[in-house]
């Protein structure tokens, strides 16, 4: 079937001109990206660069001022967030705003169920629930299993991060991008997150922001090096630790450790 | 279950009560209790303040005296399996319009939204004859006779009561464990994260609602069976006012608190009198209402269980969770 044929030879991810502009400030412009299935991509770059802006553009959290974005061949750059999510998308936040009131195995199950229409949807739910087990296997893969019957709230910030994760791989996610998941995380857990992060399924892509370059080399085939809004630098992570100008705005900078 | 063992002294009430104190006192906080039920499950849920549950309430209320034997000869006469489930229809349907209009707002936004449709349901029933019978509204409203039992006496009243109080806290502590529940209190925490999750936040804004108009619902058909009467002065801002203020006195983000500030305000509302005079009751409520802000924010009910958790484990008092 020739439609069937095109999403097999599409590529995951297509960024053409992206540009997003706050007033008179362009956050990202010009943006070109393309993503492979499967692939496993880092965008590096220091604050304030667009990394996040770029991401809420791409999962429609904010509209696109200039540009294209199409999804495994479909173009979706003027569809609404539960849609993108409907085709397989998936995000983590920087800056975690979780459910404070609901323990993590409710949040899970939020992720999971969302909220298909059904009059059940206002019955209590029962623990036998395919849904709650879904819940359960999704806090073992993030991490948090022990601590699925605690309020959010009272979590520590690397669990958060690891829930962040488990709510993104909720309902088999086809293409998942995750902001900084490492930030804030200890020199402990670390290695335990690019584990995590290895351990995902080959046929999920994964476009990743992250600081900490050792997880970011070490997890990804591909880099992409954003500065002042706009592509400075693509190409495989050694073709990136040789260029010049990634050295002078970025890993000479601030970063080099 | 712990709650259902609170429910065995409440049987044994009726027999230790005098019916001065079984309707006035018992009866009576029991329907003001289902009343700030309603409010209180929208505070503790959905985080929403809100100043309709009177309106909802009231739509119950009109419902019963317009279909049902009223003395002002205005209505149509339904029996009673068919005007109760109307009442409690119009109730969430008017619950879910309040919510539909409310979806947006937060905090006091959503206070004056909500208040802004009280106060004009206020007016419109005493400017509408044709429904309402305008500022008189109806009086001789009298409750259905079931099974040869009339639901006017005493006993029957506050049996009814307390069956429908035990009912609603049941079907709350249910609702929030639904899919529908935990996604209200979702958008209560994040409700940028829920529609992220492509979750519409509307739906579980107007269920919450529109939940909150079936309890609203089911105190304002127990009040007018109570009360024989309802007028535009059941839904002006006095009730509006009186809701709000057995919440926060049982505390808003406890549901159970509801019936706890019920009966803390029907006390003082009955006896008062016997101390003060009648004018001063709006003093009184003020004061014992600042007290409660300043000593126990969280309300009664959290003043209590804090105490109870100090007395169990008196080194480390534990946040309740209820
Ligand atoms: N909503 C907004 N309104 C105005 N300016 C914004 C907004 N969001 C981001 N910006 C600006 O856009 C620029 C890029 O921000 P962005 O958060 O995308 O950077 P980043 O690369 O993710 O940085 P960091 O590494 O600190 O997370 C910054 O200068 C920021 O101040
Ligand atoms: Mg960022």
């Amino acid at each position: 079937m020739p439609v069937n044929h095109l999403h097999n030879t599409a590529n995951a991810l297509e960024v053409r001109g992206i540009g997003k502009r706050f007033g008179g400030f362009w956050a990202v412009q010009d943006i070109d990206l393309t993503v492979r299935p499967g692939e496993r991509r880092a965008i590096l770059g220091p604050n304030g660069a667009g990394k996040t802006s770029l991401f809420n553009v791409l999962t429609g959290d904010t509209s696109a001022t200039t540009g294209q974005i199409t999804l495994f061949g479909d173009s979706v750059t003027r569809e609404p967030i539960n849609k993108r999510i409907q085709r397989g998308l998936r995000r983590t936040y920087q800056h975690a705003h979780l459910f404070n009131g609901l323990t993590v195995r409710d949040t899970l199950f939020l992720a999971v169920a969302g909220l298909r229409g059904s009059w059940r949807q206002v019955l209590p739910l029962r623990a036998t629930d395919a849904r709650l087990a879904e819940s359960e296997r999704l806090a073992e893969i993030a991490g948090v299993a022990d601590v699925l019957d605690r309020e959010t709230s009272e979590l520590s910030h690397g669990q958060r991060r690891q829930l962040e994760i488990g709510i993104a791989l909720a309902e088999n996610p086809k293409i998942l991008l995750l902001d900084e998941p490492a930030a804030g995380l200890s020199p402990a857990e670390r290695p335990k997150l690019s584990a995590l992060l290895m351990s995902l399924p080959k046929d999920v892509t994964v476009v990743l922001i992250e600081h900490d370059m050792d997880i970011a080399l070490q997890t990804s085939e591909s880099v992409s090096v954003l500065y002042n809004g706009r592509m400075l630098a693509e190409g495989s992570p050694d073709d990136i630790m040789r260029n010049e100008d990634v050295h002078r705005v970025y890993i000479g900078g601030a970063h080099g450790h | 279950m712990k709650q259902a063992l609170t429910l065995v002294p409440l049987l044994i009430l009726p027999f230790v009560l005098n019916d001065f104190w079984l309707t006035q006192v018992a009866t009576r906080s029991l329907i003001l209790g289902i009343m700030a039920l309603s409010l209180s499950f929208l505070a503790t849920y959905l985080g929403v303040v809100s100043f309709a549950q009177a309106t909802m309430a009231g739509m119950a209320g009109y419902t019963i005296a317009f279909f049902g034997p009223n003395s002002v000869g205005i209505g149509v006469q339904l029996p009673f399996w068919v005007s109760i489930p109307l009442a409690l229809t119009l109730a969430v349907v008017s619950g879910g319009l309040i919510g539909l209009i409310a979806r947006r707002s937060r905090g006091i936004y959503a206070i004056m939204i909500t208040l802004a449709i009280g106060v004009a349901f206020f007016y419109f029933t005493r400017q509408n004859y044709a429904l309402f019978n305008g500022w008189t509204g109806f009086s001789g409203v009298r409750a259905p006779q079931i099974a040869g039992l009339s639901l006017r006496d005493p006993l029957p009243l506050y049996l009814l009561s307390l069956g429908v109080a035990a009912l609603a806290l049941a079907l709350v502590s249910g609702f929030v464990r639904s899919p529908l529940g935990l996604t209200i209190q979702a958008v209560r925490d994040a409700p940028g994260r829920v529609l992220a999750l492509g979750i519409s936040v509307t739906t579980p804004i107007v269920a919450a609602f529109a939940f909150s108009g079936l309890l609203a619902g089911a105190g304002g058909i127990l009040n007018v069976w109570y009360q024989e009467r309802i007028s535009s002065f059941s839904v002006g801002l006095g009730p509006i006012i009186d809701i709000l203020i057995i919440s926060v006195i049982g505390g808003l983000r406890h549901p159970g608190g509801a019936f706890v500030g019920a009966v803390v305000f029907v006390l003082l509302d009955t006896f008062a009198v016997d101390l003060i005079d009648r004018e001063r009751f709006n003093t009184l409520i003020g004061v014992v209402l600042l007290l409660i802000v300043i000593v126990a924010p969280g309300g009664l009910q959290q003043l209590a269980s804090d105490w109870m958790a100090r007395l169990r484990r008196p080194e480390a008092p534990k946040k309740s969770t209820v």
